[in-house]
């Protein structure tokens, strides 16, 4: 796919005040995204023949994985170090933290451990802000409509609704944790009114919204003296019982020491957030480093059944440029203030707000047919017309995208002066395990929230919905899990990797590849030995 | 020559700048931040990295050019000539400890500061802080602020920390700044943030609840 105009050829053609065309007309959205959009590419999805999915579509690169040896055996765990805990959480990210927070203020003994350092997750990056139905002319069921509309009707309304009536209660729990938001001069919570929402209902605080929330909660996991924390400590297995129908702990590797641990619990709740640095289809990715799917690959292997297996969210424009940037957001808000997408023909070829998933597959289809800008063999996008924006409105992007101007002078560029080479970026996993209303996956003593888990936000997540659900739903699953009165396992083995290893020998599927991934592999140097 | 392009063009071409990272002599592209750096090179055990933009705090590095030491993030330092880098470990577990459920009463809120962060009141203006801070806040002017009981302004002024705690490595009366900080900002919502739009909303929907279970308790009826 090297067809594209060479960049010197693009910028030496591009003019700020040029005539851009008249948009022309979409014709046809649906064969736009049939033809364009990651999700529909003919070989990017295929069939699964093992485990709680078998027949249904999904991803392939992500088949390729839940369909996948474990790493370790039963030999493995002789002599590991056992630790116990009423509760055991898998993340450290929002979701994480909310469950362990709750669990724990419902008396639980928590242990929550995570891959990487405890907030490190995509929770801390998310700017735009937290929905949640409290202006006068809102309403908790409009919430759910503008939520089941955005999702393509695919989402569970029973989730959906559990997720919207917390949204109030959810806000007076972050601000008792102690998370700031911004408000109007009397004082009530400020609001905006985002892409898809039928009235103002996004809160936030400044364009940091996930960074406060995030310092927040990790410091208040921090300091309860029921939560322990385990940091640099991935998940590699659950553990079941000795049917292999309840999950019951899980094995746990250090990327410090490299040494196994395992965990014996009554209940474990997955909060492992999504799978952008899988690069699926080999987009780049908005996400942060420990996004590896590693919690659908463990609640696939246990049994758990999963859904929308075939459904991403591309945010639109991802950064192509500083490679060092690359995949990162330049929010939609600066396409909502009147930045245009521009071709390499100095042409504009799509309407700049239609919904994410149009606007991905317009720009893909501009690269694919040469009209794009190419950097080099791998490389191409198109303009982010920034300069034209700040032409019209001098100012503008100084004073209300500061983070965007910090992160582009660091590498010498200026978008007041340049366009912004853009490409859509693996932004999202729109579906997950399936879960009922208080988080509990198909699987009895699994739980799993955040993106890890689906069925709210359908086949397209609407913008500050993510940060309600993962308080919403990491709350009702850490008080759930406290709230069951099982003893503790009398056993715990690993008896669904038996019996997942066995349907995939019948099935006639290699066991050359292992997983769950920890980190990619451009960052896994000397980490993961096995 | 635009600077996407002379940039571009620099990346093209061979590893150009030689560095140090964990103490190991490794080469890398102009541009490459430390971060990919590492990853480029294959230096083993770089975990400490999260978001790569700047927001998580994790990728904390000491960095000595010369005899000029300083600290920073990698994903926000680029490879330089001659620069030797170090990832720093995780930060220690804290030692000031509370729980802000266990605040009954604001009017008690600064002898419980006192009682938590005692260590707050005796800096020494060293400025190891301000110049530790990899987001420019100003670190000591916030410490001072939260000591004299100011905790809305001083949680203003850590509006930008990204909980890295290099100010708390650098601090010598161990004060942690960072979690100073980050009390300030905590007790001024927990104690002050009270929206009517909110309230208002959460009461509606406590009415509707309580209607609805009326409702039903007359059926079983």
């Amino acid at each position: 796919m090297s067809n594209g105009i060479p960049l010197a050829e693009a910028l030496a053609r591009y003019r700020p005040d040029s005539d851009i065309g008249s948009l022309p007309e979409l014709a046809d959205t649906d064969t736009l995204l049939n033809t364009y959009h990651p999700d529909h590419l003919r070989d990017s999805v295929v069939k699964l023949a093992v485990g709680a999915n078998t027949g249904d579509h999904c991803q392939h690169e992500l088949a390729g994985l839940l369909q996948s040896e474990a790493f370790i055996d039963e030999a493995d765990l002789a002599g590991t170090p056992v630790t116990d805990a009423d509760v055991l959480v898998i993340g450290g990210g929002g979701a994480g933290c909310a469950a362990a927070l709750a669990a724990a203020e419902k008396g639980a003994r928590v242990l929550l451990v995570t891959k990487l350092r405890l907030g490190d997750s995509n929770t801390v990056m998310a700017e735009g802000g937290i929905q949640a139905a409290i202006e006068p002319d809102d309403s908790v069921q409009r919430h759910v409509q503008d939520t089941l509309r955005g999702g393509h009707h695919a989402g569970d309304p029973a989730l959906v609704a559990a997720m919207a009536e917390d949204g109030p209660e959810v806000l007076r729990w972050l601000i008792r944790q102690g998370m700031q938001f911004e408000q109007t001069p009397s004082g009530d919570l400020h609001t905006r009114r985002a892409g898809g929402m039928s009235a103002a209902r996004l809160v936030h605080c400044r364009d940091y919204t996930g960074l406060e929330m995030m310092r927040v909660l990790r410091e208040a996991v921090i300091q309860h003296r029921s939560i322990e924390v385990w940091e640099q400590s991935p998940a590699v297995e659950l553990l079941s019982n000795e049917h292999g129908q309840k999950c019951v702990g899980a094995v746990l590797t250090s990327l410090l020491d490299d040494q196994l641990r395992i965990v014996r619990t009554r209940s474990v709740i997955l909060a492992t957030g999504g799978l952008g640095r899988l690069h699926l289809n080999g987009f780049p990715t908005s996400n942060h480093l420990g996004a590896t799917g590693d919690g659908l690959v463990l609640a696939y292997r246990i049994g758990a059944r999963l859904r929308e297996l075939d459904s991403f969210q591309y945010h639109p424009t991802g950064l192509l440029h500083p490679s060092h940037l690359a995949g990162k957001l330049v929010t939609e808000g600066v396409r909502a203030a009147g930045a245009l997408l521009v071709n390499g023909l100095g042409r504009r070829f799509i309407d700049e707000l239609q919904p994410r998933d149009v606007v991905c597959a317009a720009i893909l289809r501009e690269c694919s047919e040469g009209r794009g800008i190419r950097i080099d063999g791998q490389r191409v996008g198109v303009w982010l017309d920034t300069p034209r924006l700040e032409r019209a409105q001098p100012g503008l992007l100084e004073k209300q995208f500061p983070n965007l101007m910090t992160r582009t002078r660091v590498s010498g560029i200026d978008p007041r002066i340049e366009p912004l080479l853009v490409h859509p970026t693996l932004h999202y996993q729109n579906g997950g395990a399936v879960i009922d209303t208080n988080g509990a996956t198909t699987v009895p003593g699994l739980y799993a929230v955040g993106e890890v888990a689906g069925g709210i936000h359908g086949r397209n997540r609407i913008m500050g919905n993510a940060l309600l659900e993962i308080i919403s739903f990491g709350r009702r699953a850490g008080i759930a899990a406290t709230a069951s009165r099982d003893r503790g396992p009398k056993k715990v083995t690993l008896e669904h990797v038996n019996r997942l290893r066995r349907a995939l020998t019948l099935a006639g599927m290699p066991l050359t590849q292992r997983a769950p991934r920890i980190l990619p592999d451009y960052a896994a140097g000397g980490v993961w030995k096995r | 020559m635009s600077a996407i392009l002379s940039k571009e063009n620099e990346n093209a071409q061979q590893p150009d700048v030689a560095l140090t990272i964990n103490g190991l002599a490794v080469n890398a592209h102009t541009g490459m931040t430390l971060v990919e750096a590492a990853w480029h090179a294959g230096v083993p055990r770089v975990t400490s990295v999260g978001c790569m933009e700047g927001v998580c705090g994790s990728c904390r590095v000491m960095l000595r050019r010369g005899k000029d030491v300083t600290v920073g993030l990698a994903c926000q330092t680029f490879a330089e000539e001659g620069i030797e880098v170090v990832f720093m470990p995780p930060a220690s577990a804290p030692r000031h400890h509370y729980e802000i459920g266990d605040f009954k009463d604001a009017w008690d809120i600064h002898a419980r500061f006192q009682d938590i962060f005692p260590e707050a009141s005796r800096c020494r203006h060293c400025h190891g802080c301000d110049s530790a801070c990899p987001k420019g806040i100003t670190v000591e002017n916030g410490v001072a602020l939260a000591a004299a009981g100011r905790y809305r302004d001083a949680g203003e002024a850590f509006f930008e920390c990204v909980m890295c705690e290099l100010c708390d490595v650098a601090c010598p009366e161990l004060i942690a700044p960072a979690h100073v900080g980050l009390f300030c900002r905590r007790v001024t919502a927990h104690f002050h943030l009270r929206p009517p739009n909110l309230i208002y909303r959460l009461e509606e929907l406590r009415q509707e609840r309580q209607s609805v279970a009326l409702i039903e308790s007359d059926e079983e009826k």
